[in-house]
């Protein structure tokens, strides 16, 4: 163990904080661990593991400031101060008693890290549950525990911080690969992961190599006890072009599927609410909504998409373009048909002032119904090409197939996106309550402030704080991530055991959201560099500095490692 | 019979004015007798400062005889390539008047000696043994240039400077004492001879700046510098003229500026310092001494 200092005796020294004198050559830092030993007749010896969380030199013997400059030039003895201020994490045994003033501090390592960092409690009666996190200052790994993470006594992920510096998308994925492939999951080839894309093609390249991979993450990714690998098993899916059915995407030509819901499916899954998701979500209208969307399942009962078969549109009333079957049924084919049936349906024949179908209108004012057909044809524009009648359905499914579904919401409208997320989450969810997927499923969310508004309501925002609430129990996990935690509904980011900061603004660093961290930790998260973390999970009272390598996998086109061998070619070609 | 507490605090003692001698003559060494300056000079390395400090911390009484409890420390800074360093001070407790160490809780009082009677006397005792004190850490400072704060006393083999803040002696006829006055800062007198106690020493008056200038008494500022005869005194009032004005403090910060030179402000603090809280010290007198 290496003598650091000791504890000052001009500082008073808690059981839960006390001052270090640094001595002589010895270096403390910020975030370095400590170990001092105490003892009292009564109780024996105590050991206390704290962290630094302050670090100060200042030259003793001045009276002045302006003396600094007479010791400067030789003029007056001074003699330099080295102190640190220690955070306890842990007493052994648990003693609340003060440390005395004195008493040699030691930098902790090894075992008396672990020990500090409450490492030896990170496991269950299968083994350990040490999830490799990231790396210290010092190198040493720092672990999350498994256990308040896959909802056993925790769960969900809450991500912060500004964008532009590379921590939110990258840590979680850092993250994901450390619960799919560190082996501390022990039944991760079961688990799902459903990541939304937001913005540009980012994580389009999960499964590909990065060829800026240094020897230096590689090491990093060795010490972790993982391996510095692309993910291995992932989907990825993008809404099709407005016309057609290629999937939209630029950067990214090969192996992108192309997703959409059909007609029937829109029904069945009672996906109406999820295009209303904007603030305008009025009492009367949400009434409605609901009442349409059952109307819309019983519609779709027993039919067989993609197109949505309806009876009961009289002849004369058909707008052009759209005409009768064999059987007497009207065949909807788009979106676009759909509102109109519906608005048939709601405010009767075109011509005249005629009334919409009792069963339909649910005794609402004529002034709702309008407002709805209104909203409903704005938003044929922005999912037209998510929802339509012309080809079966293949919405994605996170829980079949590939391990890692990666769903593009980038090119899409704000409503589209709302739609997308809401009814994925709704349908996963679902599913899970049921029982129907046994493993772990995780959902990675960016701008959750979007989807769940501290002041608005929505459908959306009721799936997540559904999930949040209740998820963990059903092995749903969110892993969510923002901007600004104070624009969050509290109750998504307070469910979230582990808390992740990135670098944050320095206004929203203030706000009572971020209170978790020591103030000198919410001073760092201004300054946090690329690819460094504040970590906080509940089985530590102090937060952990750590760094996480870079990704091992692309994250924009240039950094995929090309495969020019003659093997990769020929595939690529026939 | 066992030693007492009598008092914490020294009843008043009167301030006594040293009885200077007068001086028994005049013996100018440098003409004419006008102010003086001089070309910057590399200062010498290594340069001491010496320093001492004595506290009176309590009085005690076994019978009808008295001791006197004090704390006297003396240390040094050393100017050494471009730092000011501090070498380990001293610090003694002692008992003027014990005849054996007297214990007081984790302090232990060393008897020194007292000579005469009376409280003046062993007030007279504790500033001897600062001065002994003092001598003995000069003793370990070898090479390069001592400065010490008050007359010199002490014998050394290098070069010695002593300087003396408050003029109780006249050394100067009234006619020359005129040319004081009209020192500006930065400005010495010219050199002349004193005697004391059969000690030869060449002396001089300094004049140190006093910002912010204006209108001063006319000693502020003033410092009188003595050297033995035999060293090379010429060469150490030219000196002068470079270290003291630089070393002068400012009154913003030492109510003594600018006499008391900043080395020596930064030592008297250290000192003070390492001599202890005066409160911690009075209540464990009172708790181990005082009572019955």
């Amino acid at each position: 163990m290496e003598r650091i200092g000791v504890v000052l005796g001009s500082r008073e020294a808690t059981p839960l904080a006390f001052w270090v004198g640094v001595e002589g050559e010895g270096l403390l830092r910020l975030d370095d661990l400590v170990v001092v030993e105490g003892f009292h007749p009564k109780v024996g010896k105590v050991r206390y593991f704290g962290m630094v969380d302050h670090v100060a030199k200042v030259h003793e013997g001045e009276t002045y400031d302006t003396d600094t400059f007479l010791a400067v030039q030789g003029q007056i003895p001074v003699s330099l101060a080295y102190v640190a201020h220690v955070s306890v994490t842990r007493i052994l045994p648990e003693e609340f008693f003060p440390p005395d003033p004195g008493s040699p501090v030691y930098l902790a390592e090894g075992e008396d890290l672990e020990l500090a960092l409450y490492y030896e409690a990170m496991k269950n009666q299968r083994g350990s549950t040490k999830l490799p996190a990231g790396l210290l200052k010092n190198g040493e790994v720092a672990y999350l525990n498994l256990e308040f993470l896959n909802g056993v006594k925790g769960g969900h992920v809450n991500i912060s911080g500004i964008s532009g510096v590379a921590a939110k998308t990258s840590y979680a994925t850092f993250l994901l690969k450390s619960l799919l492939e560190s082996g501390v999951l022990k039944d991760a080839h079961q688990a799902k992961v459903l990541l939304f894309n937001v913005k540009g093609e980012d994580l389009f390249f999960l499964d590909k190599p990065n060829a800026r991979l240094t020897e230096e993450a590689r090491q990093a990714y060795q010490a972790l006890g993982l391996p510095a690998t692309p993910f291995q098993s992932v989907a990825f899916l993008a809404p099709p072009k407005k016309d057609g059915y290629v999937p939209d995407v630029e950067t990214r030509l090969e192996g992108v599927r192309a997703y959409h819901y059909d007609l029937v499916q829109f029904c069945q899954r009672g996906l109406l609410p999820f295009l209303f998701a904007d603030r305008g979500f009025m009492t009367n209208l949400g009434f409605l909504v609901q009442h349409l969307t059952e109307k819309l399942r019983r519609l779709a009962e027993g039919q067989k998409g993609p197109h949505l078969l309806v009876e009961d549109w009289a002849k004369e009333e058909l707008p052009e373009g759209i005409t009768f079957d064999a059987l007497g049924k009207v065949r909807l084919k788009s979106f676009a048909e759909l509102v109109r049936y519906l608005e048939y349906k709601l405010l009767g024949p075109e011509t005249g002032e005629g009334e919409g179908d009792r069963s339909w209108t649910a005794r609402q004012a004529r002034g709702t119904l309008e407002a709805f057909i209104r909203r409903l044809r704005a938003s044929v524009e922005n999912v037209a090409h998510l929802i339509r009648g012309d080809r079966p359905g293949n919405p994605p499914d996170p829980l079949q197939g590939e391990q890692v579904h990666v769903v593009d919401l980038a090119k899409l409208s704000p409503q589209a996106q709302m739609f997308v997320v809401g009814s994925l989450l709704k349908d996963v969810f679902e599913r899970k309550e049921r029982g129907q997927y046994r493993g772990r499923v995780f959902i990675v969310l960016d701008e959750l402030n979007k989807y769940a508004p501290r002041d608005e309501e929505g459908p959306i925002k009721d799936v997540l704080l559904d999930i949040a609430e209740r998820g963990r129990s059903l092995g749903v996990i969110l892993i969510g991530a923002e901007q600004t935690a104070s624009e969050v509904e509290r109750r998504v980011v307070a469910n979230a055991a582990i808390r992740v900061v990135g670098r944050l603004d320095a206004a929203e660093a203030e706000r009572p959201e971020y209170r978790f961290l020591p103030t000198s930790f919410r001073q760092r998260a201004l300054i946090l560099p690329q690819g460094a973390v504040i970590l906080q999970q509940p089985e530590i009272p102090v937060p952990l500095l750590v760094r996480f390598p870079f990704p091992a996998w692309a994250t924009k086109r240039e950094e995929v490692l090309e495969d020019n061998s003659a093997e990769a070619l020929r595939r690529e070609l026939f | 019979m066992a030693w007492r507490l009598y008092a914490l605090e020294l009843p008043q003692a009167q301030e006594l004015m040293p009885e200077g001698p007068e001086p028994e003559g005049f013996w100018p060494l440098e003409e004419p007798w006008e102010p003086r300056t001089g070309e910057a000079l590399p200062w010498p390395e290594p340069l001491y400062f010496l320093d001492g400090k004595e506290r009176a911390e309590g009085l005690v009484a076994e019978g009808r005889r008295l001791a006197l409890l004090g704390c006297v420390a003396a240390g040094a800074v050393v100017y050494e390539e471009g730092r000011m360093r501090l070498l380990s001070p001293v610090v003694r407790r002692v008992g003027v008047g014990l005849s054996e160490p007297l214990p007081a809780g984790e302090l232990l009082y060393a008897p020194f000696p007292v000579e005469g009677e009376g409280i003046y006397a062993l007030q007279e005792g504790l500033r001897r043994a600062r001065a002994t004190l003092e001598a003995e850490v000069a003793k370990e400072l070898s090479g390069g240039l001592l400065v010490v704060d008050g007359p010199v006393r002490l014998k050394r083999e290098g070069p010695l400077v002593g300087y003396v803040k408050t003029h109780w002696a006249r050394y100067l006829p009234p006619e020359k004492e005129a040319l004081l006055a009209r020192l500006a800062p930065g400005e010495r007198s010219p050199l002349f001879r004193i005697r004391r106690k059969g000690q030869e020493l060449a002396s001089w008056y300094l004049r140190l700046p006093l910002p912010p200038e204006g209108v001063r008494p006319p000693e502020a500022g003033l410092l009188r510098l003595e050297t033995p005869m035999e060293g090379p005194y010429e060469a150490l009032a030219a000196l002068s003229l470079s270290l003291f004005p630089a070393l002068a403090s400012h009154p913003v910060k030492d109510s003594r500026a600018p006499q008391n030179l900043t080395p020596v402000g930064g030592l008297e603090r250290e000192l003070g310092r390492r001599m202890g809280s005066r409160e911690v010290v009075a209540r464990l007198l009172a708790r181990h001494l005082g009572g019955g």
